[in-house]
């Protein structure tokens, strides 16, 4: 990467930052900046899960991390009584350690093993939650969550967005940051091929284990962040529809790429908002259901690809053209 | 100590639910032994069948276990579809792919079953339902005494078709060596295409015997039988078609005793906790190869 | 190549907030109308309970509206009553973004509805930080109007919770149902009855089972809970669960169940299992679905119930009743479940705080509920009157238990009331074949 394209990209990088402060009180409405807030949150998420499929591990059960961090982060502020900004973090850290927990179970596993016992795992997290420690969890009632922001301060939900804006771009340069590092092409490397990274030193199992907590901990932080916006956690949190919208967002957007999380939320999120308009709310899961079987078979790298796709065609045409061209001079 | 009639009885309901878990699972064996794919999208299939039935004996009022066959023969084509126009494509590009193809199958087949039969839960009613059997304290309905002889009828065609048919030993020999398969002359795709629609067609008999059973139906049903499915084809071998008939027995014993001693909520939470405890154990299953 | 990522990114944004300006520009207020937000589920689990909320609360406004409309101060006369839906998707997140955009957007001024209670629950804190009135007619967990954290002063609470028809089923089994079987068994009068409870796994089954549990202890009722079985959501097939609760030899078993798991689970107790004894189900089956899915095997069964399709308490609400059920199944082709029935009153109780009021000012409107107290409508209130209680803004209902007793004509059972003294249409009845769970 030269450096006239990473100056680019971050003054892109800024300018798009810039675009999502500005929106939210140019519009004031607070329903679409309610609405800016989730797809915020849920960019965090499905960059979370994106972060572990780079490592080669596909999960279908991110509801888990999602769902422990917004609880973990609950109780620490209700029964230590600290200041929710303060339990973020520490429910993160709390998602994060189940992370390692559940992937030390995964780290001999294939691909696909993998995505059945996440999937376990997240079930067997809600019955754990509402059965065995219902008395701290509240079971299926719940419990009450502190808001981010007390609403007795004036302005609380403009700094509530803004708090989350920077956390959202925190956390994308964080994961940009891995991803050009070492840590990053250790990633790559077990992805491709597992054997061949062992041999040239690489420790499949230590940057596995990595790649949980990481993608944990950023989960569980977008899982409290949601909780601490509406005031109140349920175990529906760990639900399965929880855990296949990151998977949807990434391919759609682009599997493995820094972008391909946030336009995929950015576009579904707003496809979907607009489908409910209409009423058409089956329809709504036909079309993502449509989408996404058309991508994974034909836009395999998801959007973010497209415009490569659409070059190259473009190109291998103009190319055939020329030849024939040549042919028949 | 509980008592022996009711331990029976326990048993005897496993047998019942082990029956539609084997035939999901025969179905799903089939298909994963000649194509090697991760189909989540299997227990839509289930449903479809469910629906179908329903829906056929709702317009002619036939004997729904008659029309079995027929559903099978509706599924068998919706599955040739399905493998031809979704998986054929992207055979080869690796599980996670399979995986993320068969969501966005769940997510249709779902909502479209939701569109032409509304959300709401069904049920219908064997022509049956009022005979039973007395057996000991209890009196046996005769409609699970015919899904388990039914079950085992349609195991029975599974086992003729690939020992003694052309077409079945073809479907095994691609299943077991695919190179070579196509090195004797073999259409491996139309294997492919046959695997799938028969393994999809066996998950709709369990759909139908689902619903002439009496159990409650909606468009969402399928997708957590399907991961169940293939919890199982992994602890009894992939690819392994008696390992499904055992596994799925086994299943349904295990789940029944579960729900009888730790509780019903456990049900599907204690399934994985096996599968898990198992992988740890021995990661590539219980009777995988080293190498795929 | 990666700048295409970025500005993709920057266009798609930049689309979204010229389509949601846009959208805002949409919501214009209508001069002149009281506006009442609908938070029912439209779409997803619970849609067919959310569209007879919905369609009830259509009904009601209608009714408002020709007799001239709610004369409120703000419009300088008589306004008409306009519904704005708010579908929760049977979701938090969807009845968190529901609740926001019919507060912040179409700016309403008052609030009916809500069914799952965990959803309500979400987004109750924003209704409390709006300080909009919300009358919830749909959600049974008592939680909603104890909530500790936020300020439950402007929630009202117009449905019975499961600690109110927990206990009063609770003193029905003792009160009519142990003094039965000892009489027609010769059993001694101290012995306690053998109840086994069967619930979901859920805030409603796991709010019965404790109300059961409280109500033994703080009336010291003779009732033994001998089992209890839970099951997760969804549930069809029972049979383990009914052989364990056999083996327990139960003298009547409760159950909290929605009708998909009721009819299968005493379909197999009674048919596969061979427990026949005597079922209680909660409020929420009495639809015709229950009657026709139960069958033969629902006979002699008992129901507690609050509004029913098949029977109505005699008195004063029976002439109500009927006009609301005769038109409504006319016009919607089956007729009103009980969520409907109470969201019905739900619009009829803003509309008369509204107008006691005179003004649409929240603040007034809320006090104007809290002193509330109008004649009942659809459904029996406690001494005839639509009022909250002071301490947690629940109205308090008349409830009553049926008996399905096996109707020839229908070929299903109906219900006939059977408790209480004041409401029954004749007395409860042992069926022939039952016998007790021991000795």
């Amino acid at each position: 990467m030269t450096a006239p394209e990473s100056g680019r990209r971050a003054g892109y990088a800024a300018l798009l930052v810039l675009a999502l402060a500005v929106i939210a009180p140019a519009s004031g409405d607070a329903y679409f900046l309610n609405l800016l807030l989730l797809m915020l949150i849920f960019i965090i998420f499905a960059s979370s899960w994106n972060l572990l499929a780079l490592s080669g591990q596909g999960s279908l059960g991110h509801a888990a991390f999602f769902g422990i961090g917004a609880y973990a982060s609950t109780l620490i502020a209700v029964k230590a009584g600290l200041p929710p900004l303060i339990a973020l973090p520490l429910g993160g850290a709390a998602a994060a350690g189940v992370g390692i927990l559940i992937g030390l179970t995964c780290v001999r596993l294939k691909e696909w093993f993998l995505a059945m016992v996440t999937f376990g795992f997240a079930i067997i997290t809600q019955t754990l939650v509402v059965s065995v420690l219902a008395p701290v969890t509240g079971g299926w009632d719940g419990i009450a969550s502190p808001r981010l922001v007390p609403a007795a301060i004036s302005g609380s939900s403009l700094i509530e967005y803004y708090s989350i804006l920077c956390i959202a771009a925190l956390s994308i340069l964080a994961i940009h940051a891995l991803m050009n590092s070492r840590i990053g092409l250790a990633f790559a490397a077990i992805r491709e091929n597992e054997t061949e990274a062992r041999a040239s030193g690489v420790d499949p199992v230590r940057y596995r284990l990595l790649g949980f907590a990481a993608s944990a901990f950023l989960a569980g932080i977008a899982g409290a962040l949601e909780i601490y916006h509406f005031g109140y956690v349920t175990p529906d949190i760990f639900g399965i529809d929880i855990s296949f919208l990151p998977v949807i967002y990434s391919i759609f957007g682009g599997l493995g790429t820094l972008a391909g999380p946030v336009i995929g939320t950015v576009i579904l999120t707003i496809v979907s908002e607009g489908l409910l308009d209409f009423g058409l709310t089956f329809q709504r899961f036909i079309v993502i259901g449509l989408v996404l079987i058309l991508v994974v078979i034909f836009l395999p790298r998801g959007l973010v690809s497209l415009p490569d796709e659409v070059r190259k065609r473009w190109k291998s045409r103009k190319k055939s053209e020329g030849a024939l061209q040549e042919q028949a001079k | 100590m509980v008592q022996v009639d009711i331990l029976l009885q326990i048993v005897f309901w496993g047998l019942y639910a082990g029956c539609i878990y084997l035939l999901l699972a025969t179905g799903l064996n089939l298909i994963f032994g000649v194509m090697k794919i991760v189909n989540f999208a299997h227990g839509e299939f289930l449903m479809l069948g469910a629906y179908v039935t329903a829906a056929i004996f709702a317009v002619t009022g036939i004997n729904p276990y008659a029309v079995i066959l027929l559903t099978m023969l509706v599924i068998v084509s919706i599955g040739g579809v399905v493998e031809r126009l979704c998986f054929r494509p992207i055979l080869g590009t690796g599980k996670l792919n399979e995986i993320f193809l068969s969501i966005g199958l769940i997510y249709v087949f779902e909502n479209v079953a939701a569109l032409v039969w509304s959300d709401r839960w069904q049920s219908i009613q064997s022509p049956y339902s009022g005979i039973s059997i007395p057996v000991g304290p209890v009196a046996i309905p005769i409609d699970y005494l015919i899904i388990m002889v039914l079950t085992t009828a349609i195991l029975a065609g599974l086992y003729l078709f690939l020992e003694r048919t052309q077409m079945g030993m073809a479907v095994r020999a691609t299943s077991q060596n695919r190179r070579g398969a196509m090195l004797v002359g073999i259409d491996v795709e139309r294997m492919d295409m046959l695997s799938f629609g028969i393994g999809s067609a066996l998950a709709a008999a369990a759909g139908t015997l689902w619903v002439v059973s009496g159990q409650v139906f909606n468009p969402y049903m399928g997708s957590i039988p399907a991961i169940k499915a293939f919890a199982i084809i992994i602890l009894g071998g992939l690819g392994s078609i008696p390992g499904a008939i055992i596994g799925g027995l086994l299943y349904g014993l295990a789940e029944n005793a579960t729900a009888f001693l730790i509780g019903g909520p456990w049900k599907d939470a204690v399934s994985f906790i096996v599968l898990i405890i198992v992988l740890i154990i021995r990661p590539r299953g219980l009777f995988g190869e080293a190498e795929e | 190549m990666d700048y295409r990522h970025y500005t993709m990114i920057l266009g798609i944004v930049l689309l979204g907030a010229i389509l949601a300006a846009g959208c805002t520009q949409g919501a214009t207020q209508q001069a002149g109308t009281i506006k009442i937000g609908v938070m029912a589920s439209l779409t997803g689990a619970s849609s067919n309970l959310g569209n007879g909320m919905w369609d009830s609360a259509v009904v009601a406004a209608n009714e408002v509206n020709a007799a001239g409309g709610v004369n409120v101060k703000e419009y300088g006369g008589r306004v008409n009553i306009t519904l704005v839906p708010g579908d929760d998707q049977s979701t938090p997140a969807g009845g968190q973004t529901a609740a926001t955009k019919l507060i912040t957007e179409n700016k309403v001024d008052a609030l009916v509805g809500g069914y799952s209670s965990a959803v309500t629950n979400t987004y109750l804190p924003t209704v409390a930080q709006y300080k909009v009135p919300y009358v919830v007619t749909g959600a049974s967990s008592p939680v909603i109007t104890h909530r500790t954290d936020i300020d439950t002063s402007y929630i009202f609470h117009h449905c019975p919770t499961t600690d109110t028809y927990g206990k009063y089923t609770t003193e029905f089994i003792d009160q009519v149902i142990r003094p039965s079987i000892d009489a027609k068994f010769n059993l001694a009068a101290g012995r306690p009855l053998r109840l086994a409870l069967i619930y979901q796994d859920s805030p409603f089954g796991q709010g019965v089972f404790s109300a059961v549990n409280n109500t033994i202890h703080a009336e010291n009722l003779n009732v033994q809970i001998v089992g209890a079985q839970s099951f997760k959501m969804g549930e069809s097939d029972f049979h383990t669960t009914l052989t364990a609760i056999k083996a327990a030899n139960p003298d009547a078993i409760y159950v909290a169940a929605f009708t998909n798991e009721m009819v299968p689970m005493v379909t197999q107790a009674r048919r596969d299992v061979g427990l026949n004894t005597i079922f209680l189900a909660v409020e929420n089956n009495d639809a015709p679905a229950y009657y026709k899915g139960l069958g033969g095997y629902g006979n002699n069964s008992i129901m507690e119930s609050r509004f029913s399709p098949y029977t109505v308490p005699t008195g004063s609400i029976a002439d109500a009743v009927a006009a609301f059920k005769g038109p409504y199944t006319t016009e919607f082709g089956s007729p009103p479940d009980m969520m409907g029935a109470s969201t019905y009153e739900g619009v009829h109780i803003l509309a008369q705080a509204i107008s006691n009021a005179g003004t649409v000012d929240k603040a007034s409107v809320q006090q104007a509920l809290v002193n509330l107290r109008m004649p009942q409508m659809i459904e029996a209130m406690q001494g005839g009157v639509i009022s909250f209680s002071p301490d947690f803004h629940e109205s308090q209902f008349n409830l009553y238990m049926e008996q399905l007793i096996w109707n020839p004509t229908a070929g299903e059972p109906r219900p006939v009331i059977v408790w209480p003294n004041n409401l029954k249409a004749t007395g409860f009845v042992l069926p022939d074949w039952y016998t007790p769970g021991s000795g």
